[in-house]
């Protein structure tokens, strides 16, 4: 019977899908994100939040970066989008909900390049979440405590399945102290070119140095301050540092790399249209979004975490579609 | 009327205005797509056609002492003749064989189906860059079916079919309209443009203006049914009378940190793109330019305000944005590899501009025209008429490499003579009592 949990046929991709539907990492795979799901939602419904079902397409969706494409669909002869993630809607529920979450799925269509980082899914889904009024700090800690609980509640409930994939306990160890380390963008770039890697101060991590701090690493740790022009346009910039963005990801240790990204969102109209022309967006696409913005958006902090990145994270395995039932990688066309 | 006559005013454009009104704003609806028009056309206040602004009254000025010509005497063991002239550079980012290539024409009726191909295809066996315009997928789509490919499909693969694997690259425009149909993302994340992006010869151009109409977006004229279809994305108005309707893309706003950022989000979104910027000749042009190159961008090309391939009012031909030469000089000693079109054909102005400080020029215009006058050869023709001038002038300048050339080669008129330099400044005694 064919198994997954080969780095070699990790490397090589999913096998047909009938013989990855029955493959027995697939099945502990589909048994741990279920319970990471359970205790994601058990745990975000007991400190208050309501969980509201994601709109599948919109006449806009995030434009995302790192050549990401958004699917397009015909929608009574208007061109709308799947969601590549639904962060404008959940900004505008705010409005009725002051603390809510998703569990969302998302379409990006990836750039092949991708395919090889064993991060990267075009369907793939998130744990969104966000909070009206919330500082990035209040999201920080709603981030860690999530990741701590889903952790620790899987290791709890299915510990045999992780034993099965082979999975230490002892890896989360630190993780279960609730201590996550931080560091800033800056210090995390200096960091990578001390140790000879070229990573660019006013981009994204690339693929390579995310990797790297993640193996360097014994807990999951945060990286804020990310400069503007690495992130998308509702990414607040921080009013006394100009460059710098209120956000962060969360990085799991052990080479597993970045789990969430989240930030402070801007809410100011007149800031949202700037920041979407230094992102190079139409405004005018964004009409609806807008026009809420206009009359206005509660100011908030939130973020997205994988639910495969996590599930990965939480197994062990190699690439991120063996914990995916239906896994489309990057450039490789699949059922 | 009644006989009323205004002399020294143009009564003839008054009375047609007065019948015409806001068609006669523009040139001949019913021209377009047969006429690419500039600045020193008939339409325009004209002048000299060979001599369309202040670069081409510059001369090249060869000195009599070369010592760039003994070296390379010394380096070939023989006297160097035109031959000699290494006119290979790097275009933004790409091995070029010239310092040239061709600019961009877009979703202009000139440029579109066989003619766009047909330079795509040319450019390609050249090995010269080559800049895919904007607002081809908005009109024309992206689809993958062969049969019916989209044009900028169809211009990628012309290109990268007959180009040598070790040179040029392919450039693709993404204007304000463009961005909504996310034509970078399409063209990054297409297995079909893997090649280009794999051997490192795809770039992307921020289009933050036009050269034909300075501040404005780009223009084209349709009819009544592509107005209909093309009116939830661009600006279509019907003030051309009755041969057609005006389309209308918006310029976008930049400001200094709109321009910063949209180059580092390029940079961060498709690292494995290069990163080009035009600009249309406005009067910050330098501040522009050095923005844009200290943001990252790989090239900044300027546009110089001399014509086009889609529609422009005439309020702007010959009237609106600075001269290309004026341009060069506000830009001076640039930071980074700058591009120059406008009025480019032969080797004259080429290597004028180069001198003056350009990197490499731009066909535009002319691409065009050699691509109508032969389809399978013109442009590959014209292009080793202007290397050939190239190689002559340069070499006359006792230079011998693109990239010697210096603002010294060229002569202004009206400049002030540079004061004598070298040993030749001493005095010398008369010699045979002659005063």
């Amino acid at each position: 019977m064919h198994t997954t949990d080969d780095p070699a046929q990790a490397t090589a991709g999913p096998p047909p899908l009938g013989e990855h539907l029955v493959a027995p990492s697939t099945r502990a795979a589909m048994t741990i994100q279920q319970e990471a799901l359970y205790a994601a939602r058990e745990h975000l419904r007991g400190q208050g939040f309501t969980e509201l079902l994601p709109p599948l397409i919109g006449p806009v969706t995030d434009p995302g970066g790192r050549g990401a494409k958004a699917l397009d669909v015909d929608y009574y002869g208007h061109p709308y989008k799947l969601m590549t993630s639904a962060i404008l809607y959940k900004q505008a529920s705010l409005r009725g909900f002051g603390k809510l979450f998703y569990i969302a799925p998302n379409v990006r269509v990836e750039p092949p390049e991708t395919a090889g980082t064993g991060r990267h899914l075009v369907e793939f889904h998130q744990i969104d979440v966000e909070i009206a009024g919330a500082s990035r700090d209040d999201a920080m800690e709603v981030a860690a405590g999530l990741l701590t609980h889903v952790v620790r509640h899987v290791l709890d409930t299915v510990g045999d399945t992780l034993a099965g994939l082979g999975r230490d306990p002892l890896a989360f160890a630190e993780l279960l102290t609730g201590k996550f380390d931080a560091c800033t963008h800056t210090e995390a770039v200096e960091r990578l070119r001390g140790g000879g890697h070229p990573q660019s101060a006013d981009a994204e991590i690339d693929w390579v140095g995310e990797e790297t701090l993640s193996r360097e690493a014994d807990r999951p740790f945060f990286v804020t301050d990310y400069p503007k022009g690495s992130r998308g346009f509702y990414d607040r910039e921080d009013p006394d540092r100009p460059g710098v963005l209120r956000n962060f990801d969360l990085i799991a240790h052990g080479g597993y790399g970045e789990l969430v990204s989240g930030s402070e969102r801007e809410a100011d109209y007149a800031t949202i249209v700037t920041r979407m022309r230094e992102s190079g967006e139409n405004p005018a696409k964004y009409d609806w979004y807008l026009r809420l913005a206009r009359e206005g958006i509660p100011a908030s902090a939130g973020f997205g975490m994988g639910v495969q990145r996590l599930v990965r994270f939480l197994t062990g395995l190699d690439a991120l579609w063996q914990v995916s039932a239906y896994p489309k990688l990057p450039g490789v066309v699949a059922p | 009327m009644s006989g009323v006559h205004a002399p020294g005013l143009p009564e003839d454009l008054i009375r047609a205005r007065a019948r015409r009104g806001t068609a006669e704003a523009f040139p001949p609806a019913d021209t377009y797509g047969r006429q690419l028009f500039g600045a020193g056309d008939t339409d325009s206040p004209a002048g000299d056609p060979r001599v369309s602004d202040e670069l081409d009254t510059a001369r090249l000025v060869p000195p009599v002492f070369m010592p760039q010509r003994l070296e390379k005497l010394i380096d070939l063991g023989r006297e160097p003749v035109h031959d000699d002239v290494d006119l290979t550079t790097t275009v933004g980012g790409f091995a070029s064989p010239l310092p040239l290539y061709v600019s961009a024409f877009g979703s202009t009726r000139v440029a579109a189906g066989d003619a766009g191909i047909a330079a795509s295809r040319q450019a390609g066996r050249l090995g010269i860059p080559m800049v895919i315009g904007e607002n081809l997928v908005p009109v024309g789509g992206y689809r993958r079916d062969t049969a019916t490919r989209s044009p900028i499909l169809a211009r990628l693969r012309a290109y990268a079919d007959a180009c040598p694997p070790d040179r040029g690259g392919v450039v693709v425009q993404q204007s304000t309209e463009d961005a909504d149909s996310e034509v970078w993302n399409l063209v990054y994340s297409d297995p079909s443009v893997r090649g280009l992006v794999d051997s490192g010869r795809l770039a992307f151009e921020l289009k933050t203006g036009q050269g034909a109409k300075p501040g404005l977006g780009g223009m084209t004229v349709v009819g009544a049914d592509d107005a209909r279809r093309l009116a939830d994305r661009f600006a279509v108005r019907d003030v051309l009378g009755a041969d057609g309707w005006l389309r209308c893309a918006t310029p976008g706003t930049f400001t200094e940190e709109i321009l910063r950022q949209q180059v580092r989000f390029m940079r961060n979104n498709f690292p494995r793109a290069r990163v080009w910027v035009k600009f249309h000749p406005g009067r910050d042009v330098a501040h522009a330019a050095a923005t844009a190159w200290r943001a990252g961008a790989d090239a900044v090309s300027v546009d110089g305000a001399q014509g086009g391939t889609g529609w422009a009012p005439r309020a702007f031909v010959g009237q609106v944005g600075l001269p290309l030469a004026e341009c060069l000089r506000r830009i001076g000693r640039p930071e980074g590899c700058l591009l120059v079109t406008g009025r480019i054909w032969e080797g004259g102005r080429a290597v004028r501009a180069l001198a003056a400080g350009a990197t490499a020029v731009g066909l535009g215009r002319a691409a065009l025209l050699a691509v109508d006058e032969d389809a399978e050869e013109g442009l590959v023709r014209l292009v080793q008429a202007l290397a050939l001038e190239a190689r002559l002038l340069v070499s006359a300048l006792g230079r011998y490499r693109v990239d010697a050339l210096t603002p010294e080669d060229l002569w202004w008129p009206g400049q002030p003579a540079p004061a004598p330099t070298g040993a030749g400044q001493q005095p010398v005694a008369p010699i045979g009592g002659r005063a």
